[in-house]
Protein backbone atom coordinates (compact mmCIF):
# COMPACT_ATOMS: atom_id res chain seq x y z
CA UNK A 1 0.00 0.00 0.00
CA UNK A 2 1.20 3.35 -1.05
CA UNK A 3 2.10 5.93 2.04
CA UNK A 4 1.82 9.10 1.41
CA UNK A 5 4.25 11.75 2.46
CA UNK A 6 2.09 14.47 4.99
CA UNK A 7 3.43 17.89 5.09
CA UNK A 8 4.14 19.41 8.31
CA UNK A 9 2.45 22.12 9.74
CA UNK A 10 5.33 24.66 8.61
CA UNK A 11 5.00 23.69 4.99
CA UNK A 12 1.32 23.00 4.86
CA UNK A 13 1.10 26.89 6.40
CA UNK A 14 3.55 27.82 3.48
CA UNK A 15 1.33 25.65 0.83
CA UNK A 16 -1.88 27.92 1.58
CA UNK A 17 -2.94 30.30 4.59
CA UNK A 18 -5.20 28.71 7.49
CA UNK A 19 -8.76 29.99 7.46
CA UNK A 20 -9.34 32.66 10.22
CA UNK A 21 -11.64 30.67 12.68
CA UNK A 22 -12.24 31.04 16.53
CA UNK A 23 -10.17 27.48 16.23
CA UNK A 24 -7.30 29.12 15.16
CA UNK A 25 -7.32 31.18 17.77
CA UNK A 26 -7.65 28.71 20.21
CA UNK A 27 -5.46 26.67 18.80
CA UNK A 28 -2.51 29.18 19.34
CA UNK A 29 -3.37 29.13 22.73
CA UNK A 30 -3.61 25.37 22.59
CA UNK A 31 -0.16 25.06 21.05
CA UNK A 32 1.59 24.78 24.20
CA UNK A 33 -0.42 22.16 25.56
CA UNK A 34 1.40 18.76 25.10
CA UNK A 35 -1.04 16.50 22.49
CA UNK A 36 -1.11 13.76 25.85
CA UNK A 37 -3.33 15.92 27.38
CA UNK A 38 -5.62 15.92 24.48
CA UNK A 39 -5.13 12.00 24.12
CA UNK A 40 -7.85 10.74 26.85
CA UNK A 41 -10.39 12.67 24.81
CA UNK A 42 -9.81 11.87 21.54
CA UNK A 43 -9.64 7.70 23.18
CA UNK A 44 -12.66 8.31 24.39
CA UNK A 45 -14.32 9.61 21.48
CA UNK A 46 -13.58 6.94 19.32
CA UNK A 47 -15.05 4.43 21.80
CA UNK A 48 -18.05 6.36 21.64
CA UNK A 49 -18.54 6.47 17.70
CA UNK A 50 -17.07 3.25 18.00
CA UNK A 51 -20.07 1.96 20.42
CA UNK A 52 -22.84 4.04 18.46
CA UNK A 53 -21.60 2.86 14.57
CA UNK A 54 -20.19 -0.18 14.70
CA UNK A 55 -21.15 -0.43 10.91
CA UNK A 56 -18.48 2.30 10.05
CA UNK A 57 -15.95 -0.17 10.75
CA UNK A 58 -17.68 -2.90 9.00
CA UNK A 59 -17.97 -0.93 5.58
CA UNK A 60 -14.09 -0.24 6.21
CA UNK A 61 -13.51 -3.93 5.54
CA UNK A 62 -12.55 -4.31 2.17
CA UNK A 63 -9.48 -1.47 3.15
CA UNK A 64 -6.34 -3.44 4.93
CA UNK A 65 -6.09 -1.48 8.45
CA UNK A 66 -5.29 2.02 6.88
CA UNK A 67 -4.09 4.80 8.76
CA UNK A 68 -5.32 8.61 7.92
CA UNK A 69 -3.69 11.69 9.11
CA UNK A 70 -6.56 14.01 9.48
CA UNK A 71 -4.93 17.32 9.96
CA UNK A 72 -7.09 20.46 10.28
CA UNK A 73 -5.28 23.65 9.05
CA UNK A 74 -6.85 26.20 12.03
CA UNK A 75 -5.14 23.77 14.93
CA UNK A 76 -1.87 22.94 15.70
CA UNK A 77 -2.44 19.38 16.10
CA UNK A 78 -2.94 16.76 13.54
CA UNK A 79 -4.67 13.38 14.24
CA UNK A 80 -3.64 10.10 13.33
CA UNK A 81 -6.68 7.73 12.72
CA UNK A 82 -5.70 4.23 13.16
CA UNK A 83 -8.43 1.78 11.31
CA UNK A 84 -7.73 -1.35 13.43
CA UNK A 85 -11.22 -3.61 13.24
CA UNK A 86 -10.54 -4.39 16.93
CA UNK A 87 -9.39 -1.50 18.45
CA UNK A 88 -9.10 1.46 16.19
CA UNK A 89 -7.21 4.67 17.82
CA UNK A 90 -7.01 8.38 17.08
CA UNK A 91 -3.48 9.87 18.34
CA UNK A 92 -2.69 13.69 18.18
CA UNK A 93 0.31 15.40 16.57
CA UNK A 94 1.90 18.52 16.56
CA UNK A 95 4.42 17.54 14.26
CA UNK A 96 3.33 15.18 11.45
CA UNK A 97 6.63 14.30 9.81
CA UNK A 98 8.32 10.91 10.32
CA UNK A 99 4.30 9.55 10.17
CA UNK A 100 3.63 7.54 7.09
CA UNK A 101 -0.07 7.59 6.83
CA UNK A 102 -2.04 5.56 4.19
CA UNK A 103 -3.59 9.27 3.02
CA UNK A 104 -4.30 12.48 4.04
CA UNK A 105 -7.09 14.73 4.86
CA UNK A 106 -6.11 18.48 5.22
CA UNK A 107 -9.26 21.36 5.76
CA UNK A 108 -10.43 23.82 8.14
CA UNK A 109 -11.78 21.64 11.12
CA UNK A 110 -15.53 22.80 11.21
CA UNK A 111 -15.41 21.59 7.28
CA UNK A 112 -13.81 18.21 8.65
CA UNK A 113 -16.30 18.05 11.28
CA UNK A 114 -18.94 18.57 8.76
CA UNK A 115 -17.60 15.86 6.41
CA UNK A 116 -17.51 13.27 9.41
CA UNK A 117 -21.39 14.47 10.52
CA UNK A 118 -22.55 14.07 6.33
CA UNK A 119 -23.69 17.70 7.09
CA UNK A 120 -21.89 18.27 3.53
CA UNK A 121 -20.83 17.04 0.92
CA UNK A 122 -17.00 15.60 0.46
CA UNK A 123 -16.57 15.65 -3.40
CA UNK A 124 -18.66 19.51 -3.35
CA UNK A 125 -15.46 20.16 -0.89
CA UNK A 126 -13.33 18.61 -3.22
CA UNK A 127 -14.42 20.30 -6.24
CA UNK A 128 -13.99 24.18 -4.40
CA UNK A 129 -10.54 22.92 -3.40
CA UNK A 130 -11.60 22.89 0.39
CA UNK A 131 -10.58 19.81 0.87
CA UNK A 132 -6.58 18.84 0.40
CA UNK A 133 -6.60 14.64 0.06
CA UNK A 134 -3.02 13.11 -0.45
CA UNK A 135 -2.10 9.26 -0.69
CA UNK A 136 -4.02 6.17 -1.11
CA UNK A 137 -7.03 7.58 -2.79
CA UNK A 138 -9.54 4.26 -2.66
CA UNK A 139 -8.95 4.65 1.88
CA UNK A 140 -10.30 7.78 1.38
CA UNK A 141 -13.29 6.94 -0.72
CA UNK A 142 -13.78 4.28 1.63
CA UNK A 143 -13.69 6.20 4.40
CA UNK A 144 -15.67 9.09 2.74
CA UNK A 145 -18.29 6.77 2.06
CA UNK A 146 -18.18 4.94 5.44
CA UNK A 147 -18.32 7.68 7.64
CA UNK A 148 -20.86 9.64 5.15
CA UNK A 149 -23.38 6.34 5.89
CA UNK A 150 -22.94 6.05 9.33
CA UNK A 151 -25.03 9.45 10.69
CA UNK A 152 -22.32 10.55 13.09
CA UNK A 153 -23.33 13.17 15.48
CA UNK A 154 -19.82 14.26 17.06
CA UNK A 155 -21.86 15.78 20.33
CA UNK A 156 -24.51 13.64 20.37
CA UNK A 157 -22.55 10.36 20.39
CA UNK A 158 -20.23 11.82 23.16
CA UNK A 159 -23.10 13.03 25.71
CA UNK A 160 -24.49 9.73 24.68
CA UNK A 161 -21.19 7.83 25.89
CA UNK A 162 -21.72 9.71 29.07
CA UNK A 163 -24.47 8.62 30.65
CA UNK A 164 -26.33 10.22 33.39
CA UNK A 165 -23.50 13.10 33.28
CA UNK A 166 -24.92 13.61 29.95
CA UNK A 167 -27.11 16.29 31.04
CA UNK A 168 -24.75 18.32 32.76
CA UNK A 169 -22.40 18.02 29.53
CA UNK A 170 -25.23 19.06 27.25
CA UNK A 171 -25.65 21.97 28.78
CA UNK A 172 -21.91 23.30 29.10
CA UNK A 173 -21.73 22.16 25.48
CA UNK A 174 -25.00 24.69 25.15
CA UNK A 175 -23.44 27.14 26.44
CA UNK A 176 -19.77 26.45 24.39
CA UNK A 177 -21.68 26.78 21.10
CA UNK A 178 -23.28 29.69 22.06
CA UNK A 179 -19.72 31.49 22.97
CA UNK A 180 -18.17 29.79 19.47
CA UNK A 181 -20.93 31.29 17.19
CA UNK A 182 -20.41 34.49 18.61
CA UNK A 183 -16.60 34.34 18.22
CA UNK A 184 -17.47 32.88 14.36
CA UNK A 185 -19.19 35.79 13.72
CA UNK A 186 -16.59 38.39 15.42
CA UNK A 187 -13.84 37.01 13.20
CA UNK A 188 -15.78 37.36 10.06
CA UNK A 189 -15.97 40.54 10.75
CA UNK A 190 -12.38 40.57 11.44
CA UNK A 191 -11.38 39.06 8.34
CA UNK A 192 -13.82 41.19 6.45
CA UNK A 193 -11.89 44.37 7.93
CA UNK A 194 -8.67 43.15 7.28
CA UNK A 195 -9.36 41.89 3.77
CA UNK A 196 -11.42 44.90 2.74
CA UNK A 197 -7.87 46.99 1.46
CA UNK A 198 -7.34 44.05 -0.88
CA UNK A 199 -10.47 43.78 -1.71
CA UNK A 200 -11.09 47.06 -3.17
CA UNK A 201 -7.83 47.30 -4.79
CA UNK A 202 -8.68 43.74 -6.57
CA UNK A 203 -12.06 45.18 -7.66
CA UNK A 204 -9.98 48.27 -9.27
CA UNK A 205 -7.74 46.47 -11.09
CA UNK A 206 -11.07 43.86 -12.46
CA UNK A 207 -12.53 47.20 -13.33
CA UNK A 208 -9.21 47.99 -14.73
CA UNK A 209 -8.48 44.96 -16.54
CA UNK A 210 -11.99 44.82 -18.13
CA UNK A 211 -11.65 48.10 -19.28
CA UNK A 212 -8.42 47.26 -21.41
CA UNK A 213 -10.35 43.83 -22.60
CA UNK A 214 -13.27 46.08 -23.83
CA UNK A 215 -10.32 48.26 -25.78
CA UNK A 216 -8.31 45.39 -26.88
CA UNK A 217 -11.87 43.54 -28.43
CA UNK A 218 -12.35 47.57 -30.09
CA UNK A 219 -9.25 47.31 -31.78
CA UNK A 220 -9.21 44.23 -33.05
CA UNK A 221 -12.42 44.91 -34.95
CA UNK A 222 -11.86 48.54 -36.11
CA UNK A 223 -9.44 47.17 -38.93
CA UNK A 224 -11.89 44.55 -40.23
CA UNK A 225 -14.79 47.69 -40.15
CA UNK A 226 -12.38 49.99 -42.19
CA UNK A 227 -10.96 46.90 -44.17
CA UNK A 228 -11.81 47.79 -48.31
CA UNK A 229 -13.02 44.55 -49.92
CA UNK A 230 -10.24 43.17 -53.05
CA UNK A 231 -12.15 42.96 -55.92
CA UNK A 232 -13.11 39.51 -57.29
CA UNK A 233 -11.92 38.54 -60.28
CA UNK A 234 -15.16 36.92 -62.63
CA UNK A 235 -13.96 33.53 -63.92
CA UNK A 236 -15.58 31.35 -66.40
CA UNK A 237 -18.13 28.88 -64.91
CA UNK A 238 -17.15 25.50 -65.88
CA UNK A 239 -19.47 22.01 -66.02
CA UNK A 240 -17.55 20.49 -63.78
CA UNK A 241 -18.58 22.48 -60.76
CA UNK B 1 -49.31 17.32 -20.71
CA UNK B 2 -47.75 14.96 -17.98
CA UNK B 3 -47.34 16.79 -14.74
CA UNK B 4 -46.59 13.69 -12.21
CA UNK B 5 -43.12 12.84 -13.51
CA UNK B 6 -41.37 10.25 -11.21
CA UNK B 7 -38.66 11.57 -8.94
CA UNK B 8 -35.94 8.71 -9.54
CA UNK B 9 -33.01 9.49 -7.02
CA UNK B 10 -29.45 7.89 -6.05
CA UNK B 11 -29.15 6.42 -2.55
CA UNK B 12 -25.22 4.40 -2.23
CA UNK B 13 -25.50 3.89 1.30
CA UNK B 14 -28.79 3.17 3.83
CA UNK B 15 -28.22 6.76 5.54
CA UNK B 16 -28.43 8.13 1.91
CA UNK B 17 -31.52 6.20 0.91
CA UNK B 18 -33.14 7.65 4.03
CA UNK B 19 -32.74 10.83 2.91
CA UNK B 20 -33.61 10.83 -0.64
CA UNK B 21 -36.98 9.58 0.88
CA UNK B 22 -36.98 12.03 3.26
CA UNK B 23 -36.13 15.12 0.91
CA UNK B 24 -39.18 13.43 -1.33
CA UNK B 25 -38.29 10.83 -3.92
CA UNK B 26 -40.78 9.37 -5.25
CA UNK B 27 -38.39 6.12 -6.02
CA UNK B 28 -34.77 5.46 -4.88
CA UNK B 29 -32.33 3.53 -6.80
CA UNK B 30 -29.61 1.35 -5.29
CA UNK B 31 -26.89 -1.49 -5.81
CA UNK B 32 -25.50 -4.53 -3.74
CA UNK B 33 -21.68 -4.02 -2.39
CA UNK B 34 -20.18 -5.95 -5.61
CA UNK B 35 -19.54 -5.79 -8.73
CA UNK B 36 -23.19 -6.27 -10.31
CA UNK B 37 -23.59 -2.16 -10.17
CA UNK B 38 -22.04 0.70 -12.05
CA UNK B 39 -21.27 2.33 -8.72
CA UNK B 40 -18.65 -0.23 -7.22
CA UNK B 41 -16.78 2.20 -4.98
CA UNK B 42 -15.23 1.16 -2.01
CA UNK B 43 -17.36 2.17 1.48
CA UNK B 44 -20.33 2.25 -0.51
CA UNK B 45 -23.64 0.47 -1.53
CA UNK B 46 -25.98 -2.27 0.00
CA UNK B 47 -25.65 -5.63 2.06
CA UNK B 48 -28.54 -7.88 1.63
CA UNK B 49 -29.62 -6.99 5.36
CA UNK B 50 -29.32 -2.90 4.61
CA UNK B 51 -31.48 -3.62 1.23
CA UNK B 52 -34.10 -5.28 3.66
CA UNK B 53 -34.05 -2.43 5.96
CA UNK B 54 -33.98 0.40 3.33
CA UNK B 55 -37.33 -1.31 1.10
CA UNK B 56 -39.15 -1.74 4.32
CA UNK B 57 -38.60 2.39 4.61
CA UNK B 58 -39.06 3.57 1.52
CA UNK B 59 -42.65 1.26 1.27
CA UNK B 60 -43.38 2.36 4.62
CA UNK B 61 -43.81 5.80 2.79
CA UNK B 62 -44.87 4.92 0.08
CA UNK B 63 -41.08 5.13 -2.02
CA UNK B 64 -40.46 2.37 -4.48
CA UNK B 65 -36.63 1.44 -4.42
CA UNK B 66 -35.07 0.40 -7.85
CA UNK B 67 -31.79 -2.07 -7.55
CA UNK B 68 -29.06 -1.33 -10.33
CA UNK B 69 -27.86 -4.91 -11.64
CA UNK B 70 -26.52 -3.17 -14.68
CA UNK B 71 -22.65 -4.19 -15.30
CA UNK B 72 -22.16 -6.92 -17.92
CA UNK B 73 -21.34 -10.93 -15.99
CA UNK B 74 -17.67 -11.62 -16.89
CA UNK B 75 -17.20 -14.60 -19.29
CA UNK B 76 -18.06 -17.46 -17.49
CA UNK B 77 -19.02 -16.31 -14.20
CA UNK B 78 -22.51 -14.79 -14.52
CA UNK B 79 -23.81 -16.35 -10.80
CA UNK B 80 -23.35 -13.12 -8.35
CA UNK B 81 -25.38 -11.06 -11.21
CA UNK B 82 -28.31 -13.79 -11.02
CA UNK B 83 -28.01 -14.03 -7.43
CA UNK B 84 -28.31 -10.49 -7.05
CA UNK B 85 -31.98 -10.54 -9.56
CA UNK B 86 -33.02 -13.01 -7.05
CA UNK B 87 -32.07 -11.49 -4.22
CA UNK B 88 -33.67 -7.94 -5.21
CA UNK B 89 -36.46 -10.36 -5.96
CA UNK B 90 -37.16 -12.09 -2.34
CA UNK B 91 -35.95 -8.74 -1.11
CA UNK B 92 -39.06 -6.85 -2.32
CA UNK B 93 -37.70 -4.53 -4.78
CA UNK B 94 -40.22 -2.43 -6.97
CA UNK B 95 -38.19 -3.24 -9.96
CA UNK B 96 -34.51 -3.90 -11.27
CA UNK B 97 -32.54 -1.89 -13.88
CA UNK B 98 -30.73 -4.13 -16.01
CA UNK B 99 -28.00 -4.07 -19.17
CA UNK B 100 -26.80 -7.40 -20.23
CA UNK B 101 -29.39 -9.26 -21.98
CA UNK B 102 -28.74 -12.59 -20.62
CA UNK B 103 -29.52 -11.47 -17.03
CA UNK B 104 -32.36 -9.48 -18.60
CA UNK B 105 -33.49 -12.55 -19.77
CA UNK B 106 -32.70 -14.80 -16.59
CA UNK B 107 -34.59 -12.27 -14.69
CA UNK B 108 -37.53 -12.54 -17.20
CA UNK B 109 -38.07 -16.05 -16.65
CA UNK B 110 -37.23 -16.51 -13.41
CA UNK B 111 -39.34 -13.53 -12.18
CA UNK B 112 -41.77 -12.68 -14.55
CA UNK B 113 -43.47 -10.43 -12.02
CA UNK B 114 -40.09 -8.60 -10.84
CA UNK B 115 -40.31 -4.88 -12.58
CA UNK B 116 -37.39 -4.95 -15.18
CA UNK B 117 -36.05 -1.22 -16.03
CA UNK B 118 -33.19 -1.29 -19.15
CA UNK B 119 -30.19 0.22 -17.61
CA UNK B 120 -28.61 3.30 -19.56
CA UNK B 121 -25.38 0.98 -19.53
CA UNK B 122 -27.29 -0.50 -22.70
CA UNK B 123 -27.07 2.41 -24.21
CA UNK B 124 -30.42 1.80 -26.33
CA UNK B 125 -31.25 4.83 -28.31
CA UNK B 126 -33.18 4.18 -31.07
CA UNK B 127 -37.17 2.40 -31.24
CA UNK B 128 -35.80 -0.77 -32.87
CA UNK B 129 -33.34 -1.14 -29.73
CA UNK B 130 -36.12 -0.32 -27.54
CA UNK B 131 -38.42 -2.55 -28.86
CA UNK B 132 -36.65 -5.33 -29.09
CA UNK B 133 -36.03 -5.02 -25.09
CA UNK B 134 -39.55 -4.73 -24.93
CA UNK B 135 -40.80 -7.63 -26.88
CA UNK B 136 -37.73 -9.92 -25.47
CA UNK B 137 -37.64 -9.42 -22.24
CA UNK B 138 -40.61 -7.44 -21.22
CA UNK B 139 -38.80 -4.14 -20.45
CA UNK B 140 -41.19 -1.67 -18.92
CA UNK B 141 -38.76 1.34 -18.83
CA UNK B 142 -35.71 2.55 -20.46
CA UNK B 143 -33.19 4.92 -19.14
CA UNK B 144 -32.69 6.91 -21.83
CA UNK B 145 -28.36 7.78 -22.99
CA UNK B 146 -27.42 11.20 -22.35
CA UNK B 147 -27.25 11.64 -26.70
CA UNK B 148 -30.86 12.81 -27.03
CA UNK B 149 -32.50 16.37 -27.62
CA UNK B 150 -35.70 16.64 -26.01
CA UNK B 151 -37.65 16.90 -29.34
CA UNK B 152 -35.41 13.21 -30.24
CA UNK B 153 -36.98 12.20 -27.12
CA UNK B 154 -40.50 13.45 -27.91
CA UNK B 155 -40.47 11.67 -31.21
CA UNK B 156 -38.99 8.42 -29.62
CA UNK B 157 -41.86 8.15 -26.92
CA UNK B 158 -44.55 7.87 -29.87
CA UNK B 159 -42.64 4.83 -31.32
CA UNK B 160 -41.70 2.44 -28.46
CA UNK B 161 -44.60 0.82 -26.15
CA UNK B 162 -42.32 1.39 -22.78
CA UNK B 163 -42.12 4.02 -20.18
CA UNK B 164 -38.77 6.96 -20.81
CA UNK B 165 -36.49 8.04 -17.89
CA UNK B 166 -33.95 10.31 -18.47
CA UNK B 167 -30.98 12.23 -16.35
CA UNK B 168 -32.14 15.83 -15.92
CA UNK B 169 -29.09 16.23 -12.96
CA UNK B 170 -25.21 15.02 -12.06
CA UNK B 171 -22.40 13.44 -13.39
CA UNK B 172 -22.56 13.60 -17.33
CA UNK B 173 -21.11 10.49 -18.93
CA UNK B 174 -19.96 11.98 -22.49
CA UNK B 175 -19.18 8.73 -24.11
CA UNK B 176 -21.55 5.58 -25.48
CA UNK B 177 -22.17 4.15 -21.98
CA UNK B 178 -21.38 0.35 -21.57
CA UNK B 179 -19.48 0.74 -24.17
CA UNK B 180 -16.14 3.05 -23.13
CA UNK B 181 -13.07 1.65 -22.35
CA UNK B 182 -11.29 4.70 -21.65
CA UNK B 183 -11.13 4.22 -18.08
CA UNK B 184 -10.24 0.29 -19.00
CA UNK B 185 -7.68 1.46 -21.15
CA UNK B 186 -5.60 2.94 -18.59
CA UNK B 187 -6.27 0.90 -15.62
CA UNK B 188 -6.93 -2.66 -17.08
CA UNK B 189 -10.48 -2.53 -14.77
CA UNK B 190 -13.47 -2.06 -17.06
CA UNK B 191 -16.52 0.42 -15.87
CA UNK B 192 -18.88 -2.03 -17.85
CA UNK B 193 -17.60 -5.44 -16.63
CA UNK B 194 -16.13 -3.99 -12.91
CA UNK B 195 -18.70 -1.44 -12.23
CA UNK B 196 -16.16 1.36 -11.46
CA UNK B 197 -14.81 4.11 -13.88
CA UNK B 198 -11.25 6.07 -12.91
CA UNK B 199 -11.15 3.31 -9.92
CA UNK B 200 -10.15 5.25 -6.70
CA UNK B 201 -7.22 2.53 -6.32
CA UNK B 202 -5.68 3.99 -9.60
CA UNK B 203 -6.37 7.67 -8.75
CA UNK B 204 -3.86 9.67 -6.73
CA UNK B 205 -4.09 13.73 -5.99
CA UNK B 206 -0.78 15.23 -6.12
CA UNK B 207 -0.36 19.01 -4.27
CA UNK B 208 2.43 21.11 -6.83
CA UNK B 209 2.66 24.30 -4.52
CA UNK B 210 -1.13 25.78 -5.93
CA UNK B 211 -1.37 23.36 -8.29
CA UNK B 212 -3.54 20.24 -8.07
CA UNK B 213 -2.38 17.37 -10.27
CA UNK B 214 -5.17 14.39 -10.93
CA UNK B 215 -3.78 11.23 -12.01
CA UNK B 216 -5.33 8.08 -13.05
CA UNK B 217 -2.82 5.29 -13.26
CA UNK B 218 0.39 6.86 -14.98
CA UNK B 219 -1.78 9.41 -16.83
CA UNK B 220 -1.88 13.01 -16.07
CA UNK B 221 -5.85 13.93 -16.43
CA UNK B 222 -5.93 17.67 -15.61
CA UNK B 223 -3.62 20.20 -13.45
CA UNK B 224 -5.99 23.10 -11.95
CA UNK B 225 -4.11 25.90 -11.09
CA UNK B 226 -4.94 27.45 -7.53
CA UNK B 227 -8.46 28.59 -6.65
CA UNK B 228 -9.56 26.30 -9.98
CA UNK B 229 -12.51 24.02 -9.44
CA UNK B 230 -11.33 20.67 -9.60
CA UNK B 231 -13.50 17.88 -11.24
CA UNK B 232 -13.67 14.21 -11.21
CA UNK B 233 -10.08 12.57 -12.71
CA UNK B 234 -11.70 10.54 -15.70
CA UNK B 235 -10.22 10.84 -18.72
CA UNK B 236 -13.28 12.03 -20.77
CA UNK B 237 -12.66 15.51 -18.97
CA UNK B 238 -9.33 15.51 -18.96
CA UNK B 239 -7.42 18.19 -20.41
CA UNK B 240 -4.67 17.15 -22.68
CA UNK B 241 -1.33 18.81 -24.27
CA UNK B 242 -2.78 19.13 -27.91
CA UNK B 243 0.25 21.21 -29.84
CA UNK B 244 1.37 22.43 -27.01
CA UNK B 245 -1.38 23.67 -25.28
CA UNK B 246 -3.40 22.13 -22.90
CA UNK B 247 -7.26 21.76 -24.15
CA UNK B 248 -10.17 19.75 -22.89
CA UNK B 249 -10.73 17.23 -25.46
CA UNK B 250 -13.70 15.67 -24.81
CA UNK B 251 -16.22 17.57 -22.39
CA UNK B 252 -14.89 19.84 -19.18
CA UNK B 253 -15.43 19.36 -16.09
CA UNK B 254 -19.54 19.97 -15.55
CA UNK B 255 -22.52 18.76 -14.50
CA UNK B 256 -25.72 18.40 -16.19
CA UNK B 257 -28.57 20.41 -14.70
CA UNK B 258 -31.97 20.63 -16.83
CA UNK B 259 -34.38 21.49 -13.48
CA UNK B 260 -35.93 24.28 -15.95
CA UNK B 261 -36.55 22.27 -18.92
CA UNK B 262 -39.03 20.09 -16.58
CA UNK B 263 -42.37 21.33 -18.09
CA UNK B 264 -40.82 20.58 -21.66
CA UNK B 265 -39.63 16.71 -20.39
CA UNK B 266 -43.12 16.36 -19.49
CA UNK B 267 -44.38 17.41 -22.62
CA UNK B 268 -41.26 15.10 -24.57
CA UNK B 269 -43.94 12.04 -22.38
CA UNK B 270 -41.08 11.44 -20.28
CA UNK B 271 -42.05 9.25 -17.29
CA UNK B 272 -39.40 9.34 -15.28
CA UNK B 273 -36.57 12.25 -14.06
CA UNK B 274 -33.53 10.21 -12.77
CA UNK B 275 -30.42 12.25 -10.13
CA UNK B 276 -27.30 10.78 -10.91
CA UNK B 277 -24.96 10.45 -7.85
CA UNK B 278 -24.85 6.94 -5.84
CA UNK B 279 -21.51 7.90 -5.02
CA UNK B 280 -22.39 11.57 -3.80
CA UNK B 281 -22.99 11.82 -0.17
CA UNK B 282 -26.07 12.68 1.71
CA UNK B 283 -25.83 16.17 2.31
CA UNK B 284 -25.60 16.11 -1.83
CA UNK B 285 -28.70 13.78 -2.12
CA UNK B 286 -30.98 15.56 0.51
CA UNK B 287 -30.27 19.12 -1.38
CA UNK B 288 -30.43 17.98 -5.01
CA UNK B 289 -33.32 15.55 -4.43
CA UNK B 290 -35.01 18.59 -2.40
CA UNK B 291 -34.23 21.10 -5.05
CA UNK B 292 -36.28 18.77 -7.44
CA UNK B 293 -39.06 18.02 -5.94
CA UNK B 294 -39.60 21.63 -4.82
CA UNK B 295 -39.35 22.38 -8.82
CA UNK B 296 -42.04 19.22 -9.56
CA UNK B 297 -44.17 20.55 -7.66
CA UNK B 298 -44.05 23.88 -8.65
CA UNK B 299 -44.74 22.06 -12.53
CA UNK B 300 -47.35 20.01 -11.51
CA UNK B 301 -49.14 23.34 -10.43
CA UNK B 302 -47.89 25.48 -13.57
CA UNK B 303 -45.95 27.95 -11.38
CA UNK B 304 -42.51 28.79 -12.63
CA UNK B 305 -39.97 26.88 -11.48
CA UNK B 306 -37.51 28.72 -9.11
CA UNK B 307 -33.68 29.04 -9.58
CA UNK B 308 -32.87 26.38 -7.03
CA UNK B 309 -28.68 26.97 -6.10
CA UNK B 310 -27.16 23.77 -7.18
CA UNK B 311 -24.04 24.76 -8.64
CA UNK B 312 -22.10 24.09 -5.32
CA UNK B 313 -22.39 20.45 -5.88
CA UNK B 314 -21.65 20.60 -9.47
CA UNK B 315 -18.68 18.83 -10.84
CA UNK B 316 -15.86 21.84 -11.38
CA UNK B 317 -18.92 24.13 -9.77
CA UNK B 318 -20.47 24.30 -13.74
CA UNK B 319 -23.43 23.28 -15.23
CA UNK B 320 -24.88 22.14 -18.43
CA UNK B 321 -27.93 21.29 -20.43
CA UNK B 322 -26.10 18.43 -22.31
CA UNK B 323 -27.31 17.31 -25.38
CA UNK B 324 -30.82 18.23 -24.51
CA UNK B 325 -30.19 21.54 -26.22
CA UNK B 326 -27.91 20.65 -28.84
CA UNK B 327 -26.75 23.90 -29.73
CA UNK B 328 -23.80 23.37 -31.17
CA UNK B 329 -25.80 21.91 -33.97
Amino acid sequence: MKRSQPQTKRSQAQAGAPPLTPFLLAGLALRPVPPALLQPFLTFSMRAIERRHPSLFERLSGVEEPEFLIDPTDLPFAFLLSIDPLLPTLTAYTDAEGLEPTATIRGPLMTLVHLLEGRIDGDAMFFSRDLVIEGDTEAVVALRNAVDGAEIDVVEDVLAFLGPLGSPARIAFQVGAAIFSRAATDMETLRSALIAPALKRSEAQAAELKDLEDKVAGLSQEPRRGRRRMPVKKTKKTDTE
Amino acid sequence: MSATMELVCPAGTPASLRAAVDAGADAVYVGFRDETNARNFPGLNFSRGELADGVAYAHDRNVKVLVAINTFPKAGNPGPWMKAVDDAHEIGADAVILADIGVADYAARNHADLRRHLSVQASASNPEAIRFYAEAFGIKRVVLPRVLTVAEIAALNTQIPVETEVFVFGGLCVMAEGRCSLSSYITGISPNKEGVCSPASHVRYEEEGDVLVTKLGECTVNRFSAGEPAGYPTLCKGRFLVKGKPQYLFEEPTSLSVIHMLPELAEAGVTALKIEGRQRGRAYVAQVVAAFRKALDAVATGEPVSAEELATVTEGRRETAGVYKRDWR
